[in-house]
């Protein structure tokens, strides 16, 4: 079976089997082994790590990925690769727990075993220097050199090892399908090309469009006896501020695109990844198209602005860079523009195709949360009424009565996933 | 004239009937196949007011040009002013009473 992943490489899970893990756990307990209890970010890169989500990556980077990411957009060994995945550490905690090359370390979470970390090199490197290669900028309102700069003094590299698989809590769960399963998945529905959606957002009908056009796209030169063409939507699940669409939301909304008949089993399935947003623009993109070749696609659509934030980054950016690189990607761009609403055509259409410029209403995710907001079901044309309905049940069931992230949702609500106890 | 920067109420029920009570039904536009929606416009001045006045508010400069995300209840602030008032053109007056409350 064909499991080649990003830069031509073997998707290969890390994970131990539980017996396994459990005596690893027990001989590190044994010899004294340092144990470091990570943040989030860092378990779910872990995570994303020991899947294969990262292939070709098989731990957190060394200096030498480091370096060839920042100046090259490369790995050492000359995979394209835009976005350093690093393992900070404080000199107190690196000295406090003596931590040093060939050290094997125990990673926890929530205060379980998690992963074996092969602590292979401890290094520094430049954090300017890393946000202005990595961003193009280093004002630290940019949120993705915010973060690079709070990185504590050192970095570790090494191989991971999962030994304790997360729990991923019934909400999200059958919606975590790990590349190899999701390499699967589509055998069984025999499509033999998929697209991407790269999503944090709950669908209104240009994303509906969106899909369907790029659905359109992808489709191409196949013979139509049979479904040969998937759209995935892969959502973003990581950081979460107040305002967002709640997760639950996010991922149950587009489920229902599907479920409510816009799209159907034959054509469209729903999925998560979990990964921090860095909003390198450009960057970000080639990284989602490394992330979506691992999961199996063969397709990605990208709109204006890619994972951009304020005006960092020109429309066309992330597309000039990613055709720049096409011939070492194994995946295939498909570019969007803009779907609108035209009163004229009376129908929401495309920028390049309807010409009634004067008359056109374009309508964003941020106008569709207003009118939210103002106490308003959006009309169906604009937002599906199943989708609105699953947003408002959302917003009781997990949001504490609003679809939108709160103090009290980020204070209360169920982590997407936790570590267990390993036994 | 110098460009403006709408703030949309989008009129459920309760507003709407509020607006024909008032004898300003006409004011609210039809949008969006069926929307309604009252666009109170802002100069360039008053729409940096309202954003540094309310920093969850976000000014969508890519899409709608419009300023988008106030709370319902300052939009049901600015939308009594304008039943009061029967105008739209209310927005200074708003931005005073909230200056004034926060002294
Ligand atoms: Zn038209």
């Amino acid at each position: 079976m064909d499991n080649i992943g990003h830069g031509g490489k073997e998707i290969v899970e890390r994970i131990l089997p539980r017996d396994e893990a459990v005596k690893k756990v027990e001989e590190l307990k044994q010899k004294g082994a340092p144990e470091i209890e990570v943040r989030r970010q860092i378990a779910t890169e872990v995570i994303d790590i020991a899947y294969g989500f990262f292939c070709p990556l098989e731990g957190f980077m060394g200096k030498a990925d480091v370096d060839g990411v920042c100046k090259n957009m490369r790995l050492a060994d000359g995979t394209v690769w835009s976005i350093p995945i690093v393992f900070d550490i404080s000199d107190e905690e690196l000295s406090q727990k003596g931590i040093k090359e060939g050290t094997e370390v125990l990673l926890t979470y929530m205060g379980n075993p998690m992963a074996l970390f092969e602590v292979s090199e401890v290094f520094t490197y430049d954090k300017q220097e890393m946000a202005q290669n990595v961003y193009g900028t280093t004002e630290e309102k940019h949120p993705g050199v915010k973060r690079t700069y709070a990185y504590k003094d050192k970095f570790l590299g090494g191989k991971i090892t999962l030994l304790n698989p997360p729990k991923i809590n019934p909400v999200f769960e059958p919606f975590f399908i790990p590349p190899l399963e999701m390499r699967k998945r589509f055998q069984e529905k025999g499509w033999k090309r998929v697209v991407a959606h790269q999503t944090r957002n709950v669908p209104h009908t240009g994303h509906e469009w969106l899909m369907k056009g790029a659905w359109f796209q992808t489709y191409g030169e196949l013979p139509i006896d049979k479904p040969y063409v998937g759209v995935l939507v892969n959502a973003i699940i990581g950081e979460k501020r107040v305002g967002d669409y709640i997760d639950e939301a996010i991922v149950l909304a587009h489920d229902m695109l599907r479920k409510a008949g816009y799209f159907g089993e034959h054509n469209h399935m729903t999925s998560i990844t979990f990964w921090d947003m860095r909003y390198a623009g450009p960057r970000e993109a080639v990284f989602h198209a490394a992330l979506r070749t691992n999961l199996g696609l063969t397709h990605h659509m990208y709109g204006r602005d890619h994972a951009g934030v304020g005006t960092y980054y020109g429309p066309y950016d992330a597309h000039n860079l990613l055709m720049s690189i096409q011939d070492d990607l194994r995946i295939t761009p498909t570019f969007s523009m803009n779907w609108l609403y035209c009163p004229h055509c009376g129908e929401v259409t495309y920028e390049g195709l309807c010409n009634h410029k004067d008359e056109w209403q374009k309508y964003s995710g941020t106008l569709i949360r207003s009118i939210i907001i103002d106490g308003v079901k959006p009309p169906r044309l604009i937002m599906r009424p199943e989708v609105f309905d699953v947003v408002m049940e959302c917003a009781e069931k997990y949001g504490f009565g609003s679809p939108f992230v709160t103090e009290e949702y980020l204070e209360k609500r169920t982590p997407v996933f936790t570590i267990e106890p390993l036994k | 004239m110098a460009e403006t920067y709408p703030i949309n109420i989008w009129i459920n029920e309760e507003r709407f009937e509020k607006l024909q009570q008032a004898g300003l039904a006409s004011m609210a536009k039809e949008k969006m196949a069926g929307l309604k929606v009252l666009p109170v416009p802002t100069n360039e001045e008053q729409k940096d007011k309202i954003l540094k006045l309310f920093p969850m508010a976000k000014f969508d400069s890519a899409t709608t040009k419009s300023i988008e995300l106030l709370p319902r209840e300052v939009k049901d602030r600015i939308f009594d002013l304008i039943i009061q008032k029967k105008t739209l053109d209310v927005i200074d007056d708003f931005i005073k009473m909230v200056e004034e409350e926060r002294k």
